[in-house]
C-alpha cells in the first residue's frame, strides 16, 4: 500500500477495481462475435482448472501433472452418465464433480510417500494411464470419443447458446476464484503454504501434512471436475485428445507462466494462454514452440510469473523507506499457570533413548528428565548428538531404543504434528522459516491450533472460518507487539536482518503457547545486545508457564540462563548439574579440550552414572 | 511356451532400451538431484536424427547413431548452461524449465520432420533366430549388444577416470565436492551430455523398432523412469535389473492386458512408488532438521 494514498481512496480502490471488471466482463459478450465467445468460453473452462491447479501446485506445493486428468474425469463422468445411464445433466454434473475429487485424491495418494520430481512422474505416468483407459474402454467410446452431451437446462434459459453459456461460466468462475482465494488466505490455504515452503517446520508446528496434501489434491479434483463438467455443457463432445500430456503442458505453461503462486496470476496466464493460442491456431506448432520458450525463460528469469512482477518492480522505482527498528520485547504477565509449574513436576523423561543410522550411533542409551518450570541447557561438543536429541523429543526421529514421555505420557513414535498438539513446541538451528510467508503469517501458522475436522468450515459455513480468522489476526497483533515485531509484519522474513529472523522464528514457536519449548542454538549469530534480549525473553518464557531446553554453545549466556545442564559427549550425557559444577568436571573438559587438558584426576568428582560404555565413533 | 518366450525375447530387448533410458535419468538425477523432463524428447530427437541420417543421407547405421548421439549431448549441454542458475536452489522450477525444453523440443521436431512421423527400416537385414521355437530378429541382439557395451563403458567411465569420480563425489555430496575444488558446474554438464547422449542412443536404436514421431518420448520416457526407480537411483547394475523388470512387465502385460498395457504398467509403477520410494537397490536418505 502507497502510504501517502488519500485513505478513502485506498479504502475503495480494491472494490472499485472489482466493480470495473465485473462491469468489464458483464459488457464483454456484446463486442465478440460469436466465434470469439465461443474461444472466450473454453478459456474460462481453462481458467477454473488452473486454479486448481495453482491451489496444488503453487499453493501446497505439490507437483500434480494430472490436473488436465481431472477435468477429463469430470467431462467424461458426464458424458457417459447423461448419454448411457440417462442422467439429467445437473445429476451428472454433480456426480461427476466427486468423481474428481475422488480421483483427485486418488493420484494425491503417491504424494504420501513422495514428493516433487518423483512425484511429477508418478502423476504423469497416471495421467497416461487415465489416457490409454479412455481411448480403449468401449464405456469412454474407444477412442473415438462421446457426443451427444445433452445442453445443460437452466430453467427458460438456452445454454446451447455460447453469449448465454457465457454468463453461466462466469458467475460459476467467480464462484470458484472467490472460493480459491478465500482458502488461500485463510488459514488452511496458510498451513499449505506453509507446508510449501518447509514441511519440516510446519509439521512441528502442528500443521498435518499427510492431510493437507491429501486436501490439495481434492480441491484440484473438485476444480477439475467443475472444469470438465463446464467442458462437456459447452462443447457436448469429449475425446482423449483434448485430455492429453500435451494439452497437460499447456495448463503448466498457463500457470507458470501466470505466477503458480498467485491465483489471479492462474487464472490470467489460463485466459491469455487459452486466447493466443487460438489467435495462433494455424501456427499452433510456432504457438508451441513460443509458449515452450516462455515458460524456459520465467522459470529461469521470472519465477514467480506474471503475477510475481509487480513485487519486483516496486522496489525498483520506489524510495527505500526507512528500515523500522526491532521494538523492544513487552515481557509475558506472570500467570497463575506459571506458578504452578514452578511446582518442578516433572514433564519431559527421556529413558535409556538410543538412536543409531545405519552404522553409526548418535545417541547411547541418553537418560534424561526435566522438570516443569526448568530451563535446562543441553551443551556438548559439534557431532555430540544435541540436535538429534531435539529431533528424536520432538518426533522427527523416531529413536531406535528406549522411550520418551511427555506430561506423564509416553510420545514414543508420535509424529510432529501431534507433539505440537501436546504442547511441544521448537526452533531450529538452521533457521526454518517460510520463505513467502509474511512475519504476521508466520506468527499465524504458529497461532493456528485447528485440527483437520475444523475445514468442513469451508464447505458448511465460510462466515464462521471468516470470524475465526480475524480473532487470529487480532491474537497475532498482539503477539507481534510483544515480540516486537510489529514493524515487519508484512515483512517476508528471508529480506530481514538475521537477528530479527531468530525472533520471528521465537515469536512463532511460542505462539501456541507451548508447554515446552525447544530452542536449539538461539544465540548463534546474535550480537551482544540481542543476547541479551534473548536471556530476557527466555527468561519471561519460563516465568509465563513455558519450560525450556536451550541447546547453545555459548557458555556465558548458558551459565546465567539455566538452572541446570546437560552435557552430551558422543551420544552419551557425560555430566549433568548446576552450570558451575559443570564445567568444572574433568570429563566434560575432556570432551571438550581433549584428555591432555583434563586435570588428572582419579578418585574424586568422578562424573555422570551413565558413563559405562566406550565412546562411539 | 513359445508364446511365453516370445514375450521375454521382447521384454529383453525393451529392457535394454529402458536400461538406456534409466541410466540416463539416473545419471543427472545422482549429480543434480533433477529428474530431467525433457530427457524423452531427448531421444526423441536422438531418434529423429539417427532416422534422418540412415533414410535420407544413406550413412552407414553406425556412424548415424553416433552423429544423433553427439548433437543431442551438445543439446544436453545447452539446457543444463541455460538451467544451472536455478542448479541446487529451487528443484520445482528446474523440473519446469525441464519440461518447458521438453515442449520446444517437442514443436522444433514438429517443425523440421513433421508432425505424422515415419517408420524407420531396420538396418540389420538378416533372417531371425529360432530359439526354443522363439522367434529371435538379429537387429534385436544388436540393440541388447550395444546397450550392454554402453552400460559397461559408462561403468569404466564412473569408476576409472578422474572426471568419472569427480562427478560421483559430486552426487554424493556437492558441498564437499565443491570444497575439494571440483568443478561442479562442469561435472554436472558432462552428466547432463552424457544423459542426453544415451537417451539418443536408445532412440536411435529403438526407431528402427516402434514409429518415429515427436511424441514418441512420451511413453518411453515414464517407461525408463520407472526402471530407475524401480532399481533405486543408485547403481547402474540397479538400473539394469530395473529396466529389464520394467520391460518384462510391459511385455507380458501388453500380452494379459492388450490395449490397457500402459494403464497396467503406470498403476503398478505408482503403487511400486508408494511401497518402495528409494527403489530396490536404493539408499534411505534421512531427513535433517
Amino acid at each position: 500500500m502507497n502510504p501517502t494514498l488519500n485513505p478513502l481512496l485506498r479504502r475503495y480502490r480494491a472494490p472499485a477495481g472489482y466493480l470495473l471488471l465485473a462491469v468489464l466482463a458483464y459488457l464483454l459478450p456484446y463486442q465478440l462475435g460469436s466465434y470469439d465467445m465461443h474461444v472466450l468460453d473454453t478459456a474460462f473452462v481453462f481458467g477454473i482448472l488452473a486454479i486448481g491447479l495453482g491451489i496444488v501446485m503453487g499453493i501446497a506445493g505439490q507437483i500434480n501433472l494430472a490436473q488436465i486428468t481431472l477435468m477429463g474425469v469430470g467431462a467424461y463422468t458426464t458424458a457417459v452418465l447423461t448419454t448411457q445411464e440417462n442422467y439429467g445433466f445437473w445429476v451428472a454434473a454433480i456426480l461427476a464433480v466427486l468423481a474428481s475429487g475422488l480421483v483427485g485424491l486418488i493420484i494425491g495418494v503417491p504424494a504420501l510417500r513422495v514428493q516433487s520430481h518423483y512425484l511429477g512422474i508418478v502423476t504423469l505416468g497416471l495421467s497416461l494411464a487415465f489416457t490409454d483407459w479412455v481411448t480403449t474402454s468401449t464405456l469412454a467410446g474407444s477412442g473415438s470419443g462421446i457426443s451427444g452431451i445433452p445442453v445443460p437446462p437452466l430453467g427458460g434459459i438456452d445454454l446451447s447458446d455460447d453469449y448465454l453459456y457465457y454468463y453461466l461460466e462466469l458467475v460459476v468462475f467467480v464462484l470458484s476464484l472467490a472460493f480459491g482465494l478465500f482458502v488461500v488466505r485463510t488459514r488452511l490455504g496458510r498451513r499449505m503454504r506453509a507446508m510449501r515452503d518447509d514441511p519440516l517446520a510446519a509439521g512441528s508446528g502442528g500443521a498435518r501434512i499427510p492431510v493437507l496434501r491429501m486436501t490439495a489434491f481434492l480441491l484440484a479434483g473438485l476444480y477439475g471436475g467443475v472444469a470438465g463438467v463446464l467442458y462437456a455443457g459447452l462443447i457436448r463432445f469429449v475425446a482423449p485428445e483434448t485430455f492429453s500430456t500435451a494439452d497437460m503442458f499447456l495448463l503448466l505453461a498457463m500457470v507458470v507462466i501466470g505466477g503458480r503462486q498467485s491465483l489471479w496470476g492462474c487464472v490470467i496466464g489460463a485466459l491469455a494462454l487459452s486466447v493466443v493460442q487460438d489467435e495462433l491456431t494455424d501456427l499452433s506448432t510456432y504457438a508451441q514452440l513460443g509458449y515452450g520458450i516462455v515458460v524456459v525463460i520465467t522459470a529461469v528469469v521470472a519465477p514467480t510469473g506474471l503475477a510475481g512482477l509487480p513485487g519486483r518492480i516496486r522496489p525498483l522505482i520506489r524510495r527505500q523507506r526507512e528500515q523500522p527498528a526491532l521494538a523492544p520485547f513487552q515481557p509475558y504477565p506472570a500467570t497463575a499457570a506459571a506458578r504452578e509449574t514452578a511446582t518442578g513436576r516433572e514433564l519431559l523423561r527421556l529413558d535409556a533413548v538410543t538412536m543409531r543410522f545405519k552404522g553409526l550411533t548418535a545417541l547411547r542409551e541418553v537418560s534424561l528428565s526435566v522438570g516443569a518450570g526448568e530451563i535446562r541447557g543441553i551443551v556438548g561438543p559439534n557431532g555430540s548428538g544435541k540436535t538429534t536429541l531435539f529431533n528424536v523429543i520432538s518426533g522427527l526421529y523416531q529413536a531406535s531404543q528406549g522411550t520418551v514421555s511427555f506430561a506423564d505420557r509416553h510420545v514414543h513414535n508420535l509424529r510432529p504434528y501431534r507433539l505440537s498438539d501436546l504442547g511441544l513446541s521448537r526452533t531450529f538451528q538452521n533457521l526454518r522459516l517460510f520463505r513467502e510467508l509474511t512475519v504476521r503469517e508466520h506468527v499465524m501458522v504458529g497461532l493456528d491450533r485447528t485440527r483437520p475436522g475444523w475445514a468442513w468450515r469451508y464447505a458448511i459455513w465460510p462466515v464462521g472460518v471468516w470470524r475465526a480468522e480475524r480473532r487470529l489476526g487480532a491474537q497475532a497483533d498482539e503477539l507481534l507487539d510483544r515480540y516486537g515485531l510489529a514493524g515487519f509484519a508484512k515483512a517476508t522474513p528471508y529480506a530481514l536482518p538475521y537477528g530479527i529472523q531468530r525472533r520471528v522464528e521465537l515469536a512463532r514457536a511460542m505462539a501456541g503457547e507451548p508447554r515446552l519449548l525447544l530452542l536449539d542454538e538461539p544465540a548463534a549469530g546474535l550480537n551482544a545486545t540481542e543476547k541479551a534480549q534473548l536471556v530476557e525473553i527466555v527468561r519471561s518464557i519460563r516465568d509465563h508457564g513455558t519450560t525450556v531446553i536451550i541447546i547453545e554453545h555459548d557458555m556465558g549466556l548458558v551459565m546465567s540462563l539455566c538452572g541446570k545442564v546437560t552435557v552430551l559427549a558422543a551420544g552419551q550425557v557425560i555430566a549433568e548439574g548446576a552450570p558451575a559444577d559443570v564445567a568444572a568436571n574433568p570429563s566434560v573438559i575432556e570432551a571438550y579440550l581433549g584428555r591432555a587438558a583434563a586435570p588428572r584426576q582419579t578418585d574424586a568428582a568422578e562424573p555422570a552414572p551413565s558413563k559405562t560404555k566406550e565412546p562411539t565413533v | 511356451m513359445q508364446v511365453f518366450l516370445q514375450t521375454i525375447v521382447g521384454g529383453l530387448n525393451l529392457g535394454a532400451v529402458y536400461a538406456l533410458v534409466a541410466l540416463g535419468f539416473a545419471l543427472v538425477y545422482r549429480t543434480m538431484g533433477l529428474v530431467n523432463f525433457a530427457h524423452a524428447d531427448v531421444l526423441m530427437i536422438g531418434a529423429y536424427i539417427a532416422a534422418t541420417f540412415t533414410v535420407s543421407q544413406h550413412l552407414p547405421f553406425a556412424v548415424a547413431v553416433l552423429a544423433s548421439i553427439v548433437i543431442t549431448g551438445v543439446i544436453g549441454l545447452f539446457i543444463e548452461r541455460f538451467l544451472r542458475p536455478l542448479e541446487g536452489r529451487d528443484f520445482d522450477l528446474m523440473l519446469i524449465g525441464t519440461i518447458g525444453f521438453g515442449i520446444v523440443l517437442e514443436s522444433v521436431a514438429t517443425l523440421i520432420w513433421g508432425a505424422t512421423g515415419e517408420a524407420v527400416p531396420s538396418p540389420v537385414q538378416t533372417r531371425p533366430l529360432v530359439v526354443f521355437g522363439a522367434s529371435v530378429p538379429t537387429y534385436d541382439l544388436v540393440v541388447m549388444g550395444v546397450a550392454v557395451v554402453a552400460m559397461l563403458a559408462l561403468s569404466l567411465f564412473l569408476e576409472r577416470t578422474r572426471r568419472g569420480v569427480a562427478m560421483q563425489a559430486v552426487a554424493m555430496d556437492y558441498d564437499a565436492a565443491k570444497a575439494v575444488g571440483i568443478n561442479v558446474g562442469r561435472s554436472n554438464a558432462i552428466a547432463f551430455a552424457i544423459g542426453a547422449g544415451l537417451a539418443a542412443l536408445a532412440g536411435a536404436l529403438v526407431g528402427p523398432e516402434l514409429y518415429v514421431s515427436p511424441t514418441m518420448g512420451g511413453s518411453i520416457g515414464i517407461d525408463g523412469f520407472a526402471a530407475a526407480i524401480l532399481g533405486g537411483f543408485g547403481s547402474i547394475p540397479g538400473a539394469v535389473v530395473g529396466a529389464l523388470a520394467v520391460g518384462l512387465l510391459n511385455s507380458f502385460s501388453a500380452d494379459y492386458f492388450q490395449g490397457y498395457a500402459d494403464l497396467a504398467t503406470f498403476v503398478l509403477f505408482a503403487v511400486i512408488v508408494m511401497i518402495k520410494p528409494t527403489g530396490l537397490f536404493g539408499e534411505k536418505t534421512v531427513l535433517r532438521a
